[in-house]
């Protein structure tokens, strides 16, 4: 291959080219919580190498980046670029097929497409008040104005006393579900709320028609990981964030 | 200074999820590749499955092997 020319023509893209071919692409994009996310796209090593060091030394630090571990080329680019990991989140495979888990006394579930949403978004800022956002399973839709509820429909709750204190979000857009949150206001933990509402979930994917599902569990949160194989679910890929600077 | 892309473009069906992050897909002319996703679908956490319709750059340097871009909704 001639020799590699990068050139960044946009303000957070980069192309390498190679006898006027695009050979590598690098790319920015800003997270909805404002972290600066990276990616390089490349068939040589030695391009990507060029590319990740072009925007590195371009870009304000910290930047992000996410890597499924079992891409070991990927990753030891990115360790070479002097990327070093930040998180561990698991996939789990989660069987649909469950038991019925009773809710805790006096709490009611309501199940996906039942919650009210003056409730839903009231649970929601709670929560997200309490929780560091970046201990959060990944999440990447835009978020106008800081609202986190785009699609009220896609909720089951957990309501106790006539106010909501526990939400899991569902997204169907796929052939295999994904739970995308499952949370418990802290002063409701331990209950087993959160095992009453994901057991709703699932029994609800179930009927439809849905085998299992997906989630992704942060690998330090240990109650959400007991959670989880507790009711049937097998761990299978895990993605890194790697952090530089 | 934007060069031309270097990659032939090809929509094909997922058809194995393989270890190392890697699927097998079957491009509509019957040709099988093994591909990695992009960056953008992994920045995205978009999931990749058997059967899903993706659109798959080739690598120039070796038609067997691609690239997911992008996969459609189905």
């Amino acid at each position: 291959m001639d020799s590699v020319v990068i050139t960044r023509v946009a303000e957070r893209h980069w192309h390498a080219l190679a006898d006027d071919r695009v050979v590598g692409r690098g790319e920015a994009s800003p997270r909805p919580d404002g972290r600066l996310f990276v990616s390089v796209d490349s068939w040589q090593g030695a391009v990507f190498d060029q590319l990740a060091n072009a925007m590195l030394a371009n870009l304000p630090t910290p930047l992000y980046t996410v890597v499924d571990e079992a891409d070991r080329d990927l990753v030891d680019h990115w360790r070479r670029a002097g990327f070093a990991t930040r998180r561990r989140e698991w996939e789990y495979v989660v069987p649909t097929e469950v038991d019925p888990v009773p809710a805790p006394s006096g709490v009611t579930i309501l199940g996906v497409g039942d919650a009210e949403e003056t409730r839903l978004r009231a649970v929601d800022r709670a929560i997200r008040g309490e929780v560091d956002w970046l201990t959060m399973p990944a999440e990447v839709l835009s978020r106008p104005d800081g609202d986190t509820v785009l699609f009220p429909s896609r909720y089951a709750v957990a309501a106790l006393g006539g106010r909501y204190v526990g939400m899991a979000r569902v997204a169907t857009l796929t052939r295999q579900p994904r739970i995308g949150v499952l949370a418990v206001l802290a002063e409701q933990r331990g209950h087993g709320i959160g095992r009453a509402l994901l057991a709703n979930v699932l029994r609800s994917l179930h009927g439809n028609g849905f085998a299992i599902a997906s989630a992704e569990v942060h690998e330090s949160n240990e109650a959400a990981v007991a959670l989880f194989e507790g009711i049937g679910a097998r761990r299978g890929a895990s993605n890194l964030e790697l952090v530089w600077g | 200074m934007v060069g031309k892309a270097d990659g032939i473009q090809v929509e094909g069906t997922v058809t194995e999820c393989l270890r190392n992050a890697t699927f097998r897909v079957e491009l509509e002319n019957g040709h099988k590749v093994l591909a990695h996703i992009s960056g953008k679908i992994r920045r995205n956490y978009i999931k990749i499955m058997p059967y899903d319709r993706v659109l798959v750059e080739l690598s120039s340097y070796d038609l067997n092997r691609g690239r997911i871009l992008f996969r459609y909704r189905t």
